[in-house]
C-alpha cells in the first residue's frame, strides 16, 4: 500500500519578497494618473488665497469662453449636491455644512471656489487663470489656542466660540489620587500639525456612462466601498450604479482615508458634460487641501508616589480641527484619550478635550491617528516624573507596567488589553543596547563637554479597527476567495492594501491552509464592482482583521475540498494535506487541482452540496488588539550647531505573529521614518492669517534616504488571542514608538543644564537656543 | 515678519516729511510702481509690477498714508494682489533730525500670500530688506 | 504645476543664441530653478532658448595658468572633474555640496551663479577664489570679478540680454588648502549658511586667508576683517576662532523660518572655523 507523503513549501513566517514590488519599481503600475480614455476631459480647480473671506463675486465668462473649455462650475451649480460627511456621532458635535465648492465665504487657504473643464489639461490650467473672484477679505486665526482666546475673529460665525466638540472622560477616582499624591508633575506638549504627504498625491477619473446610467470614479483611497455610499449619497446616484476602483495607491497614511470634495466634484461633472473627466492634485494642492495630522495642545498632569508609582492621570487636550470636518476629525484625539495610560496600570484617569475651529485644512487620521500623540504624551511625562523623582527612567516604567499575569486587562479608559508582556521587548532593547555601559559612556562624555543622550519610549497602541459598535462605520472586513475548475485560487479582499503588502501576506496565508503554491493565487482589491463590500485598510487592521476573514473562508472551502475529495475517494477518513486529498486508509489521493475540476464538472455531488468551490466571509472582531514595544534611541548633539545625530535606533517590537518578517520590517521602518519626520525635521507652519508658510518641500522637510539613521529591528512575539493568526497589526507601531524615544533621548542629552522638556520638532536652532542659555 | 531699520536721507525732517508723502514721488521711488492714482484724502490705487529672479507679477492695490503727525512720524500701508500672490506692508516711519539730515527710522510687518507665499517665504526677509532700500535710495536720489 | 505656453529653441551657435536674447528671449540652462517657478506660474517666459544644446559652452580646462570652465558645466561634472579635484578642489568641494544627486546632475554653474540666490553654494567658493565671470551679448564680451559680479538678492552685474559664458578660478599650488562648509536647510538643500576658505601658510604663519559667505545676507561676500584678523597670526583655535567670530561683522543677516538672523551670525562663525581649520589641515 503505497502512502503518499508529500512534502509542500509553507510561506507564512518567512522574508518573503513582494510581490508588487516588481511593478512598482519598474513604473509599470497604473495609477489614476495612468488612465486613459477617449474623450477624457481635464479638470483644474482654483482655490482661494486667503484664509477667511466673502466671495463678492465671481466671473468666469472668460473662463467659459477660452479654448477648449467645455465648463466651468461654481458653488451656485453644485449646490444641490450633497455636503461632505463626517461620520463621527457625538453629543452636541458642531458639524458646519461643508460644500464641495465654497458657496458664499472661504474658509481656509486652498478651498475650492470654481472648477474648470477642458480638452486638455494644459487649456484648463490657461481658463482656470481667467477667473475673477473677488474676495472681501476677513479676519482669520490659524492657531487653535489663540482661537479660543477672547476676541478672536469666529472661524464660523455662528460659533463665535470657535469649539466644534467638548468630550470629558473619566476613570477611577483621580481627584483622590492626586490629593493622595507625593509629587505631581505638569506638561504642556505639542504635537505639531503635519502633512501626510504620499508620494502619489491625490487624483479622480470620473466617467457616467449615460447610456447605462452608471458613473465609474477612479480614486485613489484607502477606502473604496465607503467611498461609493457615501459620494453615490452624495450625487443622489443609486448606490448600485457607482463603482468605485482604487487602482494602485502611493501611499495614503491614512491621508486617503476620507471622502474629499474632489471625488463627488468630478462624480458631478462627468454626469452633467457627459464625458469622463480628470483631475490630479498637484504637490502644492496636496499641502493645502489634503488633511493633515496631528494638531495637538496637550496639558498633562501626572500624580505619582515619591517611590514612583503613578497614581492617575490628568489631560487637557487641544485639538486644532481646521475649518471643517473631515470623515474623521472627531474621533481622533478621542483615540488619544482612550490610550493615555500607555503601558501602565494606572487605573485613575480624567481627560478634556476641546475640538477647536481654525482657518486651516482640516485634520484628520494620520499614520497613527491619535496614538502617537498619547505615546508621546505619556512617554515624556514619565521621563519628567523620573526626573523630577531623581529615579531612572528604567526603572520607573517596569514599576507601573501592567505585569503580564494580569492580561486581559481593563484599562482605566475602558479599553481591554488583549495580551502582553511589556517588560520582554524592553529588556530585549536595553540588552541590545548595553544600558548600563552606556550610562557610564554618557557620565565620562559628560566630563568632557559633550551631549550624548539615551532616550527610552515604551509604548502600546490600540489598533486592528475593530469592533463594529465601537466604530463610525462597522469594523469588520470581508473576504471571498474562490478556486477556479483548473484549481487556480483568487482572493477579493474588502481590504485595500496600498503599500501594506497584503498581496503577498494573503497569498502566503493562502497558499499554507490550502498546499499550493504562491503562483497559484491571485490577490485582487479595490473594485467595488468585483469585491464584496469591505471597510477598506487603517487602522493597522488590514491582517488582523482581514486576514481573519480570509482565514475563516479558507476554512469553509478546505471543508468543501474534503468533502468532494472524500466522494472521489470513496472514504470519509480523508486529511487535506500538502495541497492534495488522502484516504488515511488506503493512502491514495486526489490533487487540488482534480478536486476542484470535479466540483465544477459535478458528474456527482456529495450530498446537500452545491457545484463550485467559492467561499465569502464577513468577520467581526470581539476586540481590538493591542501591539506594544520598546525604542531606544542614542543621540549626540553637536554642542555649536544644536544638530541632533541619531547614533544608533533600535526598535523591538511585539505585534503578536509575524506573517512575513520583510514586510513587517519595513513597515515599522517606514514608521520610525514618520516619527523621525514628526521629531526632527517637519511642521505644518501657518502664518496668523493662514497662510500655509511651508508651503513646497523647497520648506517642508520629509526625510529622505541619506537623512536616516540605519534602524535595527528586533521582536517579541506575544500572539494576540483577539483573531486566528494571533497577528496584532504592525502599519503605525513604528511612527508610533519612535517621537517619543528621539525627544526623550535629546532631553536626556540637556539634563545638566535643567532641561525638562522640548517640543518637536527639535529643529538646531531650539536646541542651540537651551544650550546658550546656560551661557 | 517683522522687519525694521534705518536711512539717513539727504534733506531736513520737514523736506524729508514732504517728499516721504508726495504721491508723485512715492511712484517713482517704489520699486515697481507704475503709478499711483489718488481716491481719496491720503488714499491711492496702486499698480505695480515686480520682476525678481525669473518671478514678474503684475500687482494692484493701494497706498494709504495714516497717523500724521507731522513733520516727525506716520504710517504707511501697501496692499497689492495679483495673479502670483498678495502682498501687505505696514510700517511706522519716525523722522529725526541728524545734523542736515534725517534719520527715518521704519518698523512694521511684510506679510506675503498666495503661491508667492508658498515657495518665497525664506526670502520675505531679504527680498524686503532690498525693496526699502531700493526705495530709500531712490527717495535719496530724488531728494536733491 | 503647469507651465504658460511659451517658445522653445535649440540654438545651433552661441551666436545665434546671443541674438535671440538681444531680443527678448531668456536662456534656460539645466532649469532647476527656472522650471519649477514656470510651472508655479510664477515666472512666464515668453521664449526659451535652450544653452545646454550647445556643446562648446561646456568645458573644463586649463589655460594660461588659470582654469575655465563652460557655463553650462554640470554640478556633477565640476563636482567629479578630475582636472578640477586636483587643482581647484574648493570648487569641486562646493559643487558637490549642491542640493541633491538630482539638481547636480542638470542644474549648470552659469545658471546657477547667474540666478545668485542668496543662499546658493557657488558664490561663496567664487568670492574666495576671486574668481572671474566672463560675461557675453550679442554684441559684447567683458570680464568682471566676482566682488563686482554679485550686487544683491537675484542681481548680478550682468546687463540684459548677456549670460555668464566662462568661469574662470585660480590654479592654487599645494601650499594652499582650501574648504567649503555649509549648513544645509534639509527641505530644500540650500545653505543656511556656507563658508569657503582658502588659505596659505608661510614659516609658520597664516600668509594668505580668503573666505566667501553665502545664506547669511542678500548676498555672498568676502569677510575681509575675517581675513585681516587672521593674516599673520599662527594656526592656533585661538586665532582661528577670533577670526571666525567676524565674519558676519557689519552684514545684516536675514531671518526666515528656517534660522533666525541670530541663529545665522552664529552659525556663520561656527562654520567658519571649521571651513579655516579644515583648509589648514589640508596645506601639503
Amino acid at each position: 500500500m503505497a502512502t503518499t507523503t508529500t512534502k509542500t513549501e509553507t510561506f507564512v513566517g518567512k522574508r518573503i519578497r513582494r510581490r508588487e514590488d516588481p511593478r512598482l519599481i519598474t513604473g509599470t503600475a497604473t495609477y489614476v494618473e495612468d488612465i486613459q480614455m477617449p474623450g477624457m476631459h481635464f479638470a483644474v480647480i482654483v482655490r482661494s488665497p486667503h484664509a477667511a473671506a466673502r466671495i463678492r463675486s465671481i466671473d468666469t465668462k472668460q473662463a467659459a469662453a477660452a479654448p477648449g473649455v467645455v465648463c466651468v462650475f461654481t458653488g451656485k451649480d453644485t449646490k444641490g449636491v450633497g455636503t461632505i460627511p463626517c461620520g463621527v456621532a457625538m453629543p452636541d458635535l458642531r458639524v458646519p455644512q461643508h460644500h464641495i465648492l465654497a458657496t458664499d465665504r472661504v474658509y481656509f487657504v486652498g478651498h475650492p471656489v470654481a472648477v474648470v473643464v477642458a480638452r486638455d489639461r494644459y487649456l484648463a490650467r490657461d481658463a482656470a487663470d481667467l477667473i475673477e473672484v473677488n474676495y472681501e477679505v476677513l479676519p482669520a486665526v490659524a492657531d487653535p489656542e489663540k482661537a479660543l482666546a477672547k476676541g478672536a475673529p469666529a472661524v464660523h460665525p455662528q460659533w463665535p466660540d470657535n469649539t466644534a466638540f467638548t468630550y470629558h472622560q473619566e476613570g477611577g477616582d483621580v481627584d483622590k489620587a492626586f490629593a493622595g499624591a507625593d509629587v505631581v508633575v505638569k506638561q504642556r506638549i505639542v504635537s505639531q500639525r503635519l502633512v501626510p504627504m504620499a508620494m502619489e498625491t491625490r487624483g479622480v477619473v470620473a466617467e457616467w456612462r449615460s447610456a447605462d446610467r452608471q458613473l465609474n470614479l477612479y480614486t485613489s483611497t484607502q477606502i473604496p466601498h465607503l467611498v461609493r455610499t457615501l459620494v453615490a449619497g452624495m450625487l443622489g446616484l443609486e448606490e448600485n450604479r457607482m463603482r468605485v476602483i482604487a487602482p494602485e495607491v502611493g501611499g495614503g497614511f491614512g491621508s486617503k482615508l476620507n471622502v474629499y470634495a474632489e471625488e463627488a466634484l468630478m462624480g458631478f461633472v462627468s454626469m452633467k458634460i457627459q464625458k469622463a473627466v480628470k483631475w490630479i492634485e498637484s504637490r502644492r494642492e496636496n499641502f493645502t487641501c489634503t488633511i493633515h495630522g496631528r494638531g495637538h495642545v496637550d496639558y498633562y498632569e501626572v500624580a505619582a508616589k515619591r517611590d514612583g508609582t503613578i497614581l492617575g492621570i490628568k489631560l487637557k487636550l487641544i485639538q486644532d480641527v481646521g475649518a471643517y470636518h473631515q470623515l474623521l476629525t472627531p474621533l481622533i484625539p478621542q483615540l488619544s484619550v482612550l490610550m493615555m495610560p500607555g503601558l501602565y496600570k494606572t487605573k485613575n484617569i480624567r481627560a478634556d478635550i476641546v475640538g477647536v475651529f481654525t482657518n486651516c485644512v482640516p485634520t484628520d487620521a494620520y499614520r497613527g491617528a491619535g496614538r502617537p500623540e498619547a505615546t508621546h504624551g505619556i512617554e515624556r511625562m514619565v521621563d519628567i516624573l523620573a526626573s523630577e523623582l531623581k529615579m531612572d527612567p528604567v526603572e520607573i516604567r517596569l514599576k507601573n507596567f501592567v505585569s503580564k499575569e494580569q492580561f486581559p486587562f481593563a484599562t482605566a479608559t475602558g479599553l481591554m488589553y488583549d495580551s502582553g508582556d511589556y517588560a520582554a521587548p524592553f529588556k530585549k532593547a536595553l540588552d541590545l543596547v548595553g544600558y548600563h555601559k552606556l550610562r557610564q559612556e554618557q557620565a565620562e562624555a559628560r566630563k568632557q563637554g559633550k551631549w550624548m543622550g539615551i532616550g527610552i519610549s515604551t509604548y502600546g497602541e490600540i489598533c486592528a479597527i475593530g469592533p463594529s459598535p465601537a466604530t463610525p462605520a462597522g469594523g469588520w472586513e470581508s473576504a471571498t476567495v474562490k478556486i477556479e475548475p483548473s484549481g487556480k485560487v483568487t482572493i477579493l479582499t474588502g481590504t485595500c492594501p496600498h503599500g501594506q503588502g497584503e498581496e503577498t501576506t494573503f497569498a502566503q496565508i493562502a497558499a499554507d491552509e490550502l498546499g499550493v503554491g504562491l503562483d497559484d493565487i491571485l490577490v485582487l482589491r479595490g473594485d467595488t464592482a468585483i469585491v464584496q463590500y469591505g471597510i477598506g485598510t487603517f487602522g493597522s487592521r488590514a491582517t488582523a482583521v482581514g486576514g481573519s476573514a480570509l482565514y475563516y473562508a479558507l476554512q469553509d472551502l478546505k471543508a468543501k475540498i474534503k468533502k468532494f475529495g472524500a466522494m472521489l475517494l470513496e472514504s470519509e477518513d480523508v486529511t487535506l494535506a500538502g495541497g492534495r486529498v488522502i484516504c488515511n486508509k488506503t493512502g491514495n489521493s486526489k490533487s487540488f487541482q482534480e478536486v476542484a475540476a470535479a466540483s465544477y464538472r459535478a458528474l456527482k455531488l456529495p450530498p446537500n452540496t452545491e457545484p463550485g468551490l467559492i467561499a465569502t466571509r464577513f468577520w467581526e472582531p470581539s476586540n481590538f488588539t493591542f501591539p506594544f514595544g520598546a525604542h531606544i534611541v542614542i543621540t549626540d548633539i553637536d554642542g555649536e550647531t544644536g544638530q541632533v545625530k541619531i547614533r544608533r535606533y533600535v526598535a523591538v517590537d511585539d505585534c503578536g505573529n509575524i506573517l512575513n518578517p520583510l514586510i513587517v520590517d519595513g513597515q515599522v521602518q517606514g514608521g520610525v521614518a514618520q516619527g523621525l519626520g514628526q521629531a526632527l525635521w517637519e511642521q505644518a507652519v501657518y502664518d496668523d492669517s493662514g497662510q500655509l508658510i511651508t508651503g513646497e518641500l523647497m520648506d517642508y522637510a520629509v526625510p529622505r534616504s541619506h537623512m536616516m539613521p540605519w534602524i535595527e529591528n528586533h521582536h517579541t512575539v506575544t500572539p494576540s488571542p483577539v483573531n486566528p493568526l494571533g497577528v496584532k497589526g504592525v502599519g503605525e507601531a513604528g511612527t508610533i514608538g519612535c517621537s517619543p524615544a528621539v525627544v526623550n533621548s535629546v532631553v536626556d542629552a540637556l539634563s545638566p543644564l535643567g532641561v525638562r522638556h522640548i517640543d518637536m520638532p527639535l529643529t538646531p536652532e531650539k536646541i542651540w537656543k537651551l544650550l546658550s542659555a546656560k551661557n | 515678519m517683522k522687519v525694521s531699520g534705518t536711512y539717513t536721507l539727504p534733506v531736513a525732517p520737514e523736506r524729508a516729511y514732504q517728499i516721504l508723502q508726495d504721491p508723485a514721488v512715492l511712484a517713482q521711488a517704489m520699486p515697481g510702481c507704475e503709478s499711483l492714482e489718488k481716491i481719496g484724502p491720503d488714499e491711492y490705487r496702486m499698480k505695480m509690477k515686480v520682476i525678481l529672479a525669473g518671478l514678474s507679477g503684475a500687482f494692484e492695490g493701494k497706498v494709504r498714508i495714516t497717523d500724521q503727525v507731522s513733520p516727525s512720524s506716520f504710517r504707511l500701508i501697501v496692499e497689492g494682489s495679483g495673479r502670483v500672490g498678495f502682498l501687505k506692508g505696514d510700517g511706522l516711519l519716525k523722522l529725526s533730525p541728524r545734523d542736515d539730515n534725517t534719520e527715518v527710522s521704519y518698523e512694521g510687518d511684510a506679510q506675503v500670500g498666495g503661491t508667492m507665499a508658498a515657495v518665497g517665504q525664506r526670502l520675505i526677509d531679504g527680498t524686503a530688506k532690498m525693496m526699502i532700500k531700493k526705495f530709500f535710495d531712490k527717495l535719496a536720489a530724488l531728494a536733491r | 504645476m503647469i507651465a504658460q505656453k511659451f517658445e522653445y529653441t535649440a540654438p545651433q551657435s552661441l551666436n545665434e543664441a546671443l541674438h535671440l536674447l538681444a531680443t527678448g528671449a531668456k536662456p534656460l540652462a539645466g532649469g532647476m530653478s527656472l522650471i519649477p517657478m514656470m510651472k508655479l506660474r510664477l515666472a512666464a517666459p515668453e521664449h526659451l532658448v535652450d544653452l545646454c544644446t550647445l556643446k562648446d559652452l561646456n568645458y573644463i580646462r586649463e589655460a594660461a595658468g588659470e582654469l575655465h570652465i563652460g557655463a553650462t558645466a554640470s554640478h556633477y561634472e565640476v563636482e567629479s572633474s578630475p582636472l578640477l579635484r586636483q587643482k581647484c578642489p574648493l570648487l569641486a568641494e562646493t559643487a558637490a555640496a549642491i542640493g541633491d544627486v538630482q539638481v547636480r546632475n542638470m542644474g549648470t554653474i552659469g545658471g546657477s551663479v547667474a540666478h545668485a540666490d542668496p543662499a546658493a553654494d557657488y558664490p561663496a567658493a567664487l568670492q574666495a577664489l576671486e574668481a572671474k565671470l566672463v560675461l557675453n551679448g550679442a554684441k559684447s564680451e567683458r570680464t568682471v570679478s566676482a566682488a563686482d559680479f554679485f550686487i544683491d538678492a537675484f542681481t548680478t552685474a550682468l546687463e540684459p540680454g548677456e549670460i555668464i559664458r566662462e568661469v574662470i578660478v585660480p590654479i592654487d599650488d599645494a601650499r594652499t588648502g582650501t574648504s567649503y562648509q555649509k549648513m544645509p536647510q534639509p527641505a530644500s538643500g540650500f545653505a543656511i549658511v556656507g563658508v569657503a576658505a582658502r588659505v596659505r601658510q608661510s614659516a609658520g604663519k597664516i600668509s594668505f586667508v580668503r573666505i566667501g559667505v553665502t545664506g547669511l545676507s542678500n548676498r555672498a561676500y568676502r569677510a575681509t576683517a575675517s581675513e585681516k584678523a587672521l593674516e599673520g597670526k599662527s594656526e592656533s583655535p585661538v586665532e582661528i576662532s577670533s577670526a571666525a567670530e567676524l565674519v558676519a561683522q557689519g552684514i545684516d543677516a536675514n531671518s526666515d523660518l528656517h534660522a533666525s538672523a541670530d541663529y545665522r551670525r552664529h552659525l556663520a562663525a561656527v562654520h567658519a572655523a571649521r571651513a579655516l581649520k579644515t583648509a589648514i589641515s589640508r596645506i601639503a
